[in-house]
């Protein structure tokens, strides 16, 4: 039952990766605190264009689609639409790079 | 006319090679790199292609090199935060242990 040689599931299946199925509170607070930088960046850019009177396609596309932090559902800011999961949510953790893209909408009716 | 700061804030490491190309176009090679460009659309375009991976100022002029440098040295020199009289509490009633 104990010592070096004792029955686990990583050692006797080999491969075991363990991904808990929801975040821990530390990487909500992360994920929040990137989708603040994200929407300071948005805002930034916005300002410094307006000053010119200009506005970029881009830009007017994501303020029109995408809420910003403060707006998101805490549903949709750690899960995600899955279509295979069970209840069509998956946490967003299993969104590959999911540090470094934006997944904040879900598709119509969801 | 006013400048975008733009600093890489996370590496682009496994990101599509458009983005990655973004980023060069930019002149963000290494994480921690400070560019400035000018407040135009098409610099608008490439910092919203990469938002997620950059932090961004809007400053009246961009920085040279050197001053770059300078804001990141340390100050020469150093400060004493406290005495070493004034360290030793219980030296007035003799308890100080060796």
């Amino acid at each position: 039952m104990f010592g070096p040689f004792r029955i686990t599931n990583s050692l006797s299946g080999g491969l075991l990766w363990k991904i808990p199925w929801r975040l821990s509170p530390t990487q909500k607070f992360r994920q929040r605190k990137r989708l603040r930088a994200v929407d300071q960046v948005i805002a930034t850019v916005t300002n410094a264009l307006a000053k010119k009177g200009e506005t970029l396609k881009s830009l007017e596309r994501w303020k029109s689609e995408m809420p910003t932090e403060a707006e998101m559902l805490p549903r949709d800011k750690y899960t995600m639409f899955d279509r295979k999961a069970k209840r069509y949510r998956k946490g967003i953790h299993k969104l590959p790079k999911w540090t470094r893209v934006s997944q904040r909408i879900n598709p119509p009716g969801f | 006319m006013s400048y975008f700061r733009i600093t890489l804030h996370r590496s682009a490491i496994g990101l599509p090679k458009r983005t990655r190309a973004v980023l060069a176009a930019l002149g963000l090679h290494r994480r921690g790199k400070v560019v400035f460009h000018p407040v135009e659309a098409q610099f608008g375009g490439m910092i919203m292609k990469v938002k997620e991976l950059v932090t961004v100022e809007e400053v009246d002029r961009p920085l040279t090199k050197r001053e770059l440098q300078d804001s990141r040295r340390p100050e020469k020199g150093f400060w004493v935060e406290t005495a070493a009289r004034a360290g030793f509490k219980g030296e007035e009633e003799g308890e100080v242990r060796l």
